[in-house]
């Protein structure tokens, strides 16, 4: 199979976008950027200065007025013509993120989907930013409304997994509602949001309303720092969620931090097995197991963990890896040598433990793609609750699988986990599944789902550990995070 | 010879790009007959059906950017790439009948591949598979005009 062509093979030197312009950064320090299946080094990304992400919220705050002081209708519009502005260059999106991400085209084109979708929730504003009013609500005659209003610059500190979706979950809601942004999107995979950047400039957003700043976390704390700052969101590791919390908390900024995961996938006796084990392939070796919602955990309840075992290794065999382009592969390599290097010291650890290995992806290679840096999928076997690899994750194509006695102790080890992002069960049983989303303490319950991510229009964070701040990202909550409440009471004489 | 490039149908947008490449395969095998002088009784039918061929390429594609929700990438295990591979090296100089007995049998194998693609996308995407339904027995229904010449 031919592979789709790269939209380019090089993307040259970044630049920022600041104030409606593409601005060089006068940094000195720049990183590569990697295609992850091939090794080719794609194009550079500049660590911006202090100064030049001071100069982008300066920039952000100057227009915010204006900007609050135009029609939500009138904001909706842009997103209109930004959404068919994506729709045409879809493919091209899709592309990018293979080549800097690592993932299948299907996955990019499924997040692709999903980036739009934030969009079209966004562009129904104006129905969902109403306030509310009572008639003689503070008295006979005295009225009371509450107003919901924008409040000025917020910026988003994005990581590697999703570089098109997860700036999106965000900077829609944040613009739609009246706000000007920044976005800093990972410095690992900076390429696809600077072509959605070009999309909405295209789009006709007035200048500084959305800001691209590249870089690290000299960025992220000058954006945390920054008194013209309100408000902060993050995706990415527990250690960084709980640092950007703090810090943004500190300085009086609004935060929602989401962190790591460690997700359980239960399978009871009564359980579809074809059915299931298809879909747990996807939620265990889909985006090469560098989701915040992929399985990590296989537990299996009773007598289903021998046939289980045998169509889940059936299964796994039967996964192509290989450069996402070539649009018959199910998997890519995770994304950077320091990521392979911390998977596989995992599966190292866990095998030391005592667990057995019954698939290996630690030395896989893939033909034609030596210098990716591919993990190929992997089975472990054995695996007991005290073990590293049932309680940290991996974010890697990698099975821990268990065994336990019933749907009670998986619930019971579930819930001393430190994260709590999400959880499935895969059951005929309705009770079985009422009891599992009932008790289970984690952001997003799965019923005979394995990839748990909440659509545009519902909210998304997960529990404990794993998020850090009350209002989630997407839906209502994101047009909540990015809004107050004004309360007006009205007496006339 | 029209190029064709079937993938292995181990994934849903695999499946959809082996459908792409059945649509642009058919659409040149008509366009070749079409010019073709031997044929020339049937050039205005042969055109159609390329233009036909065409439009189902686009809606194929526009179906894949409208459907596919990473929600659902289940890995695909039970399609045989090997059973729906069209023969897109056009035979020079055949006449009406020879080249409508071509044609059919590239109908007869997309129908059979969109028949077999709706039944695995029934499970993970009900409006694909409705779509796919109506490729195959629109593939048929050409078919079945073909053998009327």
């Amino acid at each position: 199979m031919a592979l789709l062509t790269e939209v380019q093979k090089n993307y040259g030197k970044l630049k920022n976008y600041v104030n409606g312009e593409w601005v060089d950064s006068t940094t000195d320090k720049w990183l590569d950027i990697e295609n992850p299946s091939t090794g080719a080094i794609i194009g550079q990304v500049p660590m911006s200065t202090v100064d030049e992400t001071k100069a982008a919220i300066e920039a952000a705050n100057e227009a915010w007025w204006a900007w609050r002081e135009t029609p939500p209708i009138a904001r909706a519009r842009l997103f209109f013509k930004l959404k068919e502005l994506m729709e045409q260059h879809f493919e091209n999106v899709a592309r990018i993120m293979v080549q800097e991400q690592g993932k299948t085209i299907d996955e990019a084109r499924g997040e692709t989907r999903r980036t739009i979708e934030n969009v079209e929730v966004a562009a129904g504003i104006p129905s969902l930013m109403m306030g509310y009013s009572l008639e003689d609500g503070a008295a006979e005659g005295i009225d009371e409304d509450a107003i919901i209003s924008p409040l000025g610059v917020f910026g988003a500190i994005c990581p590697f997994n999703f570089p098109a979706m997860i700036p999106f979950w965000f900077w829609p809601y944040a613009v739609a509602t009246g706000n000007t942004y920044i976005v800093k999107p990972s410095s690992q995979v900076p390429l696809t949001m600077n072509y959605l950047t070009k999309i909405v400039e295209q789009a006709g957003f007035p200048p500084g309303i959305l800001n691209l700043v590249n870089g690290s976390h000299e960025v992220s704390d000058t954006m945390m720092e920054h008194p013209k700052v309100k408000g902060i969101s993050f995706v990415g590791s527990t250690p960084v969620a709980k640092y950007i919390y703090k810090h943004s908390a500190e300085n009086g900024k609004r935060v929602q931090a989401q962190g790591g995961a460690k997700n359980s996938l239960v399978v009871m006796p009564d359980a579809n097995l074809d059915r299931t084990v298809a879909n747990m392939l996807a939620s265990y070796y889909g985006c090469a197991g560098q989701r915040c919602l992929a399985g990590s955990n296989m537990i299996a309840v009773g007598n289903v963990a021998d046939p289980l075992l045998k169509k889940w290794l059936e299964g796994t065999k039967k996964i192509k890896m290989g450069y996402g382009l070539d649009e018959s592969v199910n998997m890519g390599p995770v994304v950077s040598a320091k990521a392979k290097k911390k998977v596989i010291e995992y599966i190292d650890g866990a095998e030391k433990q005592g667990a057995k290995v019954l698939i290996d992806g630690r030395k896989a290679v893939v033909p034609r793609y030596e210098k990716g840096h591919f993990v190929g999928p992997t089975v472990i076997d054995g695996v007991t609750p005290d073990m590293t690899i049932a309680n940290e994750e991996v974010f890697g194509p990698v099975v821990s699988f268990m065994r336990m006695e019933s749907m009670d102790d998986a619930i019971d080890f579930i819930h001393k986990s430190p994260f709590g992002n999400a959880a499935s069960i895969y059951t005929q049983s309705g009770r079985s599944a009422r009891d599992f989303r009932y008790r289970v303490q984690c952001g997003n319950i799965g019923i005979n789902v394995g990839i748990v991510a909440a659509m545009a229009y519902f909210p998304f964070a997960g529990y404990k550990n794993s998020f850090f701040g009350d209002l989630h990202g997407q839906g209502q909550d994101a047009i909540k995070f990015f809004t107050d409440r004004k309360v007006v009471i009205t007496r006339w004489y | 010879m029209v190029e064709c490039d079937f993938p292995e149908c181990t994934t849903f947008g695999a499946v959809v790009r082996f459908s792409i490449e059945l649509e642009k395969g058919a659409a040149g095998v008509y366009e070749e007959f079409a010019k073709d002088p031997a044929a020339a009784s049937t050039a205005a039918l042969f055109t159609e059906l390329a233009a036909l061929h065409k439009k189902r390429m686009a809606q194929v594609e526009n179906m894949r950017q409208q459907k596919l929700n990473e929600m659902i990438l289940e890995p695909i295990q039970d399609m045989n790439r090997e059973l729906y591979l069209i023969d897109t090296r056009v035979p020079k100089g055949a006449d009406a009948k020879a080249a409508a007995k071509f044609a059919m049998a590239i109908e007869d194998t997309s129908s059979r591949f969109y028949v077999d693609a709706a039944k695995i996308a029934k499970t993970i995407m009900a409006e694909g598979s409705r779509f796919m339904d109506k490729m195959g027995k629109e593939n048929l229904a050409i078919k079945t005009k073909l053998a009327a010449l």
